[in-house]
């Protein structure tokens, strides 16, 4: 009882937090019309672009550190980010412009950087001695570093509008317009989330180790194999839409442990809402800390972040026997 | 029933099992003995569809293993792995609970089936009084049971148990030993149990099956074991058997403990 309790109260403070985050720093002296133009238009599709985002990260995050038994395992940790990062500094590099499926040339190149990491990584990871968390992290950092360094190089040899327009992108971004762009995120998002809420139980057998989730009758191979692919897609649309922004995925389900447990039926809906408020909070903090100007989200949500991780290894290390 | 047809393990290059053909009949209890690294878990890993590739065949009541999904195979066999994670972040009854996975499919919820097999995995293994207690908290013994307990609650004809009682002090290694001959006499299991307690295995179990370095030693029923006296030769040390002061039972004891 007491999860449902804690979900139900995640559930009313994240609505409260959508009906509350639009309205917030709107300027009163302004014509009613433009007013409602820029509540409709700009912020209200930012506050519920924030939330998609937001709760697809945690949910990607959540799987991943379920299915590597470690709580620094996430998508971004694999090198997912820094391919689409570089993939989407190549195209500001080449000054590329062209729209395929309603992406971006931006957007197309940054997925395809992600999803070709992320294939790079298993391939690399299952060579080099199976599908263990120790390979696949370190895997995916050598990768990062790798990728890091060949978006310095892309963006020394830009001029100084594509150099800006790469570091822009790097910060995250989630300034839209209208309602098109959640239309797209919206089912891939959606549909992940249905998808891993099949596999609640399997996850919570995953969670208990190898071993036991087999003779306990999951097909640990496919089900890895399911929810890396799938979780993947996710998060390199995600980033393609709104370049990468770190850490909500390793926190948010960190946080959601603590307060509802390790049950992945309460898990998976709590970290969703939870991620979604989080995203939107930090955004909002984003806008009014020095406004009119903007922080971009990604700064917020990496400045959060790194003390976060540290205290994660801390309090690794004081709770080992 | 569950057989091996001339099973062959590689684990790293090392032959860990090699020509293993066996027969284990419903009802059965079998114990498996022999030296460290003789390949008896890996035996049961095998069975389980766990770890590492093997040649040959694995059937169970006639189906090999290949065309068995996983689920079914969990429907058939259970398993108590030798060490278990004692940092698993689950209650008691939700660990248990958590065995019913292979009755379940992506959209059912918990049945009076599932309750009634919930309730009396707990009742056999008198783990009722600490179902809401944290698994990290757990001694090493109410571990053990609750593991049994989990097993149990998957509700399969066939048992494998690694190393139960290895860890336990002697009260409840005896409750273990009980336990696991009431599963079998009472509920009909058929039991593969692991072990290094050699006069448990003759005194409780039906076969015994001496591995080792991968091949089998000696198979047969345990009530021939000693008069084989093959015990000395499985683990290269000398043994001697007295009778029992008050069962009369023949018994094994190394040369040291005499």
């Amino acid at each position: 009882m007491k999860s449902l309790h804690v979900l139900l109260s995640i559930t009313l403070a994240s609505i409260v937090i959508l009906t509350i985050a639009p309205h917030i720093g709107l300027a009163n002296n302004t014509d009613p019309a433009i007013a409602s133009h820029i509540l409709l238009q700009i912020r209200i599709p930012r506050v519920l672009l924030a939330f998609i985002i937001g709760a697809g990260l945690a949910l990607c995050g959540l799987v991943f550190q379920a299915m590597f038994h470690n709580p620094l395992a996430t998508p971004f940790t694999l090198g997912v980010a820094s391919g689409a990062s570089l993939g989407a500094a190549l195209a500001v590099f080449f000054g590329l412009s062209f729209t395929f499926i309603g992406m971006d040339s931006t957007s197309f190149l940054a997925f395809i950087g992600a999803l070709t990491t992320i294939s790079f990584v298993y391939c690399i990871s299952r060579f080099g001695g199976g599908f263990s968390t120790e390979v696949l992290l370190l895997t995916g950092i050598a990768v990062s570093f790798f990728f890091s360094s060949l978006i310095l190089l892309t963006q020394y040899l830009s001029d100084i509008t594509g150099s800006f327009r790469i570091l822009r992108w790097l910060m995250g971004n989630l300034s839209i317009i209208g309602y098109n762009d959640i239309w797209r995120i919206l089912p891939v998002v959606s549909v992940v989330t249905v998808l891993v809420f099949f596999f609640r139980r399997d996850l919570n057998l995953l969670a208990a180790g190898d071993d036991i989730a087999m003779s306990r009758g999951v097909s640990v191979k496919k089900l890895r194999y399911v929810l890396f692919f799938s979780t993947s897609i996710c998060i390199g649309a995600i980033v393609a839409l709104c370049g990468p922004i770190g850490f909500v995925g390793m926190m948010v389900p960190h946080i959601c442990r603590l307060l509802i447990g390790n049950d992945h039926r309460w898990l998976i809906p709590a970290s969703c809402l939870f991620g979604g408020a989080f995203l939107i909070l930090c955004d909002g903090i984003g806008r009014l800390v020095i406004a009119p100007a903007e922080i971009p989200v990604g700064v917020i949500t990496t400045l959060l972040g790194g003390p976060f991780f540290l205290w994660l290894l801390i309090r690794a290390r004081t709770h080992r026997p | 029933m569950l057989q091996t047809n001339h099973l062959n393990v590689h684990i790293a290059q090392k032959k860990c099992l090699d020509d293993i053909n066996l027969q284990f009949n419903t009802h059965d209890y079998l114990c498996v003995i022999g030296p460290n690294g003789a390949g008896k878990s890996t035996l049961l890993k095998s069975l389980m569809g766990i770890g590492a590739a093997s040649k040959g065949s694995i059937t169970i009541s006639g189906k090999p293993l290949e065309k068995i999904s996983q689920k079914e195979l969990a429907r058939n066999i259970s398993y108590v792995a030798q060490s278990h994670n004692q940092h698993l972040d689950f209650t008691v009854a939700d660990f248990i609970k958590m065995a019913r996975y292979p009755h379940h499919n992506i959209f059912s919820t918990w049945t009076t089936d599932d309750q009634v097999a919930f309730d009396s995995a707990l009742f056999m293994t008198d783990t009722e009084a600490f179902t809401d207690r944290q698994i990290p908290s757990l001694s090493g013994g109410e571990c053990q049971r609750v593991m049994i307990a989990a097993a149990l609650c998957q509700q399969t004809p066939f048992l494998l148990l690694d190393e139960p009682t290895s860890f336990l002090d002697p009260r409840h290694q005896v409750e273990v030993h009980q336990l696991i001959q009431n599963l079998n006499q009472k509920h009909k299991i058929s039991i593969i149990e692991v072990t290094h307690d050699i006069n448990h295995a003759i005194q409780h179990s039906l076969h015994i099956l001496a591995l080792k370095e991968g091949k089998v030693f000696w198979k047969g029923r345990s009530t021939d074991f000693l008069a084989s006296s093959t015990l000395s030769k499985i683990y290269n040390q000398e043994f001697v058997i007295l009778k029992h002061p008050e069962t009369g039972q023949n018994i094994a004891l190394t040369s040291e403990q005499v």
